[in-house]
């Protein structure tokens, strides 16, 4: 057990944020080069990139096993840098990186659920070790098959050259982004060095005096070139770990292998002079920016035009980061909250009851005006909150790619429409219930048995088919294959096995017996594996779904595959609601959810044997259910006639809810319920939220799918 | 404060060294507030607000001593009434009932008290021990106890116990 140290914690949300970001880079590389089978020269320097910036702030957060893991998975590519030939088994190499990047998300889960408190520290020692192995093989090969590695591959850019082994270390560092007086933070950089390195050099050489340097580092970093007393890995760390130092690159690290081009003059030349790096610099940093010719010839010319093409570069690099921003979304539920406000108040002063029967002709035009733009506002702030599916759709990639393998079934993914875009709130709830119905369709769905498949006429190849849509203020996300589809037989006898039957048998129409499949305690895989079947997943997919105000339905045709279809509103938290009393407490009820309110006669009302109320409609029978016998209410309105009736759907059934009066009509802004109530089991008796009405006062949503229970 | 810090304030006072004794650092603030003729305090760094009594909107099925709960501010916050938390008698509210809202780690309730005291420094030579009478209710919401000049004792609420109670 470990805990995160003291002041750290205000840079872990950053460090979450960017080591996440970097793993789910790592994995789309890894998924894209493996279907080519491999790997590019480009890919394997955006690994090793990869590892040796999540080495370096895993370091800096103190997650040591971390930090050592991703520095064996850098080793390991360092080797692989030098001479991509080596690999031979490339499988081996992806389920290694895979490993290390499933560890890693693990280790990182472990620390992020346990914030200011102590998380497990994950042993990786297993997984080093074939870190090691692997790299020692790799490197015995490399060896062993093209002697000097070095004239292996003079395509790379990374092609060793030969002056090297005098220890001397090259870093470019970049401070943060504003943090003023470059020059003397350069300057207190080197002196926190200066006791430890045999050589020093820097670039610019007057930070201390000269204040102009300033620019000169922000725009190109700085340069500083030392050999080390004993361990150059030590100076990198202090630099690392340095006030306001927001990351370094090391551009030559005085061994073996450095960042330099096969030119023969370049060899001539002294290692590192601070103006020959100065020279090179575009060639590591900015890809876009051409490769000048210019390291060899060392003129001014050279230089100024290497210099120009950086400042280029830069400059659109730069435009390109001020066009995007990373919010804390904290704040955007706040503004989210705030525009709720807005909409509340707004009706409360268009609709005052000041106002009633007042000609107010330049009032209602303004008030015409405010409510165009604060509707606006909300579809503004509700477009902030959107994301694309893509990242999520992203990981079903990886997960239909680890079946494939151990399921050993040849399955083609289709991911289509993943640049829709959705609230952020329900990419998180969605991320589980994708994994769920992917991992059914591979597991169940998907046939065992090639044979099965051609004898049934399908291509042997099996299609799993992801998709997502926007239609009128919903997004529809439809999971889909063309395995075995669900036998409705089966279904049933299944069903029968395990009691959840609530009617008949002949009674169940074939849309109702695919649907039995989301109840809970129903599995139809005979056998536990390790991807499905053990009886939860179906109805924990419902509950993730209806947490986001959305339905799941199935369709599924024997022997021609299934499909899950998921919508969900596009907006979560502002519905339109009926409010109504009971006693002194009002509620709101969805209006998507009324299909009509009415006044009773005694006479409509039957009784079934049991003296339950009942109301005969247009030849239909609905049970009523009283709001202040479910909500244990005292009011005054006990007779059916006195009150109102309002004729609900739910998934299950309509009912009839019966309340005292009908107040009106009000666009309300869900809130959830106070996180001090959430051990009682307010949801579960047809309560969902509640929300503050225009006079202030709270109002509690009905839920109508949980009422009657 | 934390336990930790308590515990060092009450073996002061119990070492009978007098140099301890007589240790009367500041180590917080405490927000007392009477129920019936107890005094009861609240550490400040709790307390978000103190308001009236409000309209409370009832809450189907959780506990009597759950009153509701209200708008403070746009925010829906749980009312707990603390007579019946500690199975005193409920009093009818008046003009000098008190809701103060408490918040910690980012669960926030407000609780309904007879009358808000005063605010008052919490010394070292104060603190002393809750009595370890497990059997009262109330007992296990209390922290520890201050003793101040006119020889009353106040009762602190450890706030952590009080939102953060398991069902029993």
């Amino acid at each position: 057990m470990a805990k995160i140290e003291p002041g750290m914690e205000s840079m872990l949300d950053m460090y979450f944020f960017e080591t996440n970001s970097l793993l789910e880079q790592l994995d789309e590389i890894l998924l894209r080069t493996e279907q080519a089978n491999a790997f590019e020269n480009d890919d394997i320097k955006e690994i090793f990139r990869i590892m040796h910036t999540i080495k370096g702030s895993s370091a800096m957060m103190g997650f040591d096993n971390l930090s050592v893991l991703a520095h064996k998975a850098e080793d390991m590519f360092f080797v692989i840098r030098e001479n991509p030939d080596v690999i031979t088994d490339v499988s081996f190499v992806y389920d290694l990186v895979f490993q290390v990047s499933d560890s890693y998300k693990a280790q990182i889960e472990a620390i992020q659920n346990n914030v200011g408190g102590e998380y497990e520290l994950f042993d990786f020692s297993g997984l080093i070790d074939k870190l090691l192995k692997a790299k020692d093989k790799l490197s015995h090969e490399a060896n062993g098959e093209a002697a000097p590695a070095g004239s292996a591959s003079s395509d790379s850019g990374s092609a060793p050259a030969s002056a090297a082994g005098d220890g001397k270390v090259s870093v470019r560092v970049f401070f943060e982004d504003g943090c003023q007086m470059e020059n003397l933070r350069a300057f207190l950089l080197i002196n926190t060095i200066r006791d430890e390195c045999s050589f020093l050099e820097f670039f610019p050489a007057d930070v201390e005096t000269n204040t102009e340097s300033s620019k000169e580092i922000v725009d190109h970093g700085f340069l500083i070139t030392f050999s080390a007393n004993d361990d150059k890995n030590y100076i990198l760390k202090l630099i690392e770990t340095a006030l306001n130092v927001q990351s370094y690159e090391v551009l030559s690290d005085g061994e073996a292998a450095e960042e330099k081009t096969d030119d023969a003059p370049q060899a001539e030349i002294p290692p590192e002079p601070p103006v020959n790096l100065q020279v090179e610099k575009p060639v590591a940093p900015v890809k876009a920016a051409p490769q000048p010719a210019a390291p060899a010839t060392q003129n001014d010319a050279a230089i100024e035009k290497a210099q120009a093409a950086v400042a280029a570069a830069n400059q659109s690099n730069g435009s390109q980061k001020q066009s995007l921003i990373s919010v804390n979304l904290a704040k955007l539920d706040a503004l989210h909250d705030i525009v709720g406000e807005i909409i509340t108040t707004e009706s409360m002063v268009i609709s005052n009851p000041d106002l009633e029967g007042l000609e107010l002709e330049s009032f209602s035009k303004a008030a015409r005006d405010l409510k165009k733009l604060t509707g606006e506002l909300q579809d503004t702030v509700m477009s902030i909150r959107m994301v694309p599916l893509s990242g999520v759709f992203q990981k079903m990639n990886r997960i239909v790619r680890d079946m494939r393998k151990k399921l050993g079934k040849d399955v083609e993914f289709v991911i289509e429409g993943e640049e829709t875009e959705v609230d952020k709130s329900i990419v998180d709830n969605l991320q589980d219930p994708l994994m769920h119905l992917v991992r059914n369709c591979m597991d169940h769905g998907i046939e065992e048995n090639v044979e099965d498949r051609i004898a049934a006429g399908k291509p042997a190849k099996g299609t799993l088919k992801l998709s997502a849509q926007n239609s009128s203020g919903e997004v529809i996300i439809t999971v889909s294959d063309d395995g075995a589809g669900m036998d409705p037989e089966k279904l049933l006898a299944k069903a029968r096995r395990q009691g959840i039957l609530t009617k008949p048998e002949s009674e169940y129409t074939e849309k109702e017996i695919q649907n039995l499949i989301l109840l809970p305690g129903f599995s139809t895989n005979e056998q536990v594996t390790e991807f499905s079947g053990r009886g939860v997943g179906m109805d924990v997919v419902k509950a993730n779904v209806e947490k986001c105000n959305g339905t799941i339905t199935v369709e599924s045709k024997k022997g021609e595959g299934t499909t899950f279809i998921i919508k969900i509103p596009l907006t979560l938290a502002i519905i339109d609601g009926m409010e109504i009393t009971v006693g002194d407490i009002v509620f709101t009820v969805p209006i998507s959810t009324i299909r009509e309110s009415f006044k009773v006669e005694t006479e409509q009302i039957v009784y079934d044997t049991g003296g339950n109320e009942m109301i005969m409609i247009r030849g239909v029978c609905y049970p009523i259910l009283r709001l202040h016998e479910k909500f244990l209410i005292e009011n005054e309105v006990k007779a059916l006639e006195d009150g109102i009736l309002l004729l609900v759907a739910s998934d299950n059934k309509d009912i009839c809810i019966f309340a005292d009066k009908l107040i009106g009509e009000q666009q309300v802004v869900v809130k959830p319920f106070p996180k001090y109530l959430s051990r009682y089991n307010i949801k579960g008796e047809g309560l969902s939220g509640c929300t503050i009405m225009g006079d202030g006062s709270i109002s509690l949503i009905i839920d109508t799918n949980n009422l009657v229970g | 404060m934390t336990n930790d810090v308590i515990k060092e304030a009450v073996a002061k006072q119990q070492s009978g060294d007098r140099k301890l004794l007589a240790d009367n650092t500041v180590l917080g603030k405490v927000m007392t507030f009477n129920i019936g003729d107890q005094v009861y305090g609240i550490e400040i760094q709790y307390v978000t607000e103190i308001i009236g009594v409000q309209p409370i909107t009832k809450v189907p099925h959780v506990p009597d001593y759950i009153k509701g709960i209200i708008n403070v501010r746009s925010k829906v916050v749980p009312v707990v009434d603390i007579r019946s938390r500690f199975g005193k008698p409920e009093i009818p509210y008046n003009s000098r009932t008190c809701i103060i809202t408490l918040s910690f780690n980012e669960t926030s309730i407000g609780i309904i008290v007879d009358s808000v005291a005063d605010v008052e420094d919490i010394r070292t030579s104060d603190i002393s021990a809750t009595p370890e009478n497990k059997g009262v209710n109330s007992n296990e919401f209390i922290q520890y106890m201050i003793r101040s000049e006119e020889n009353t004792t106040k009762l602190i609420l450890d706030v952590a116990k009080l939102l953060d109670e398991q069902e029993n």
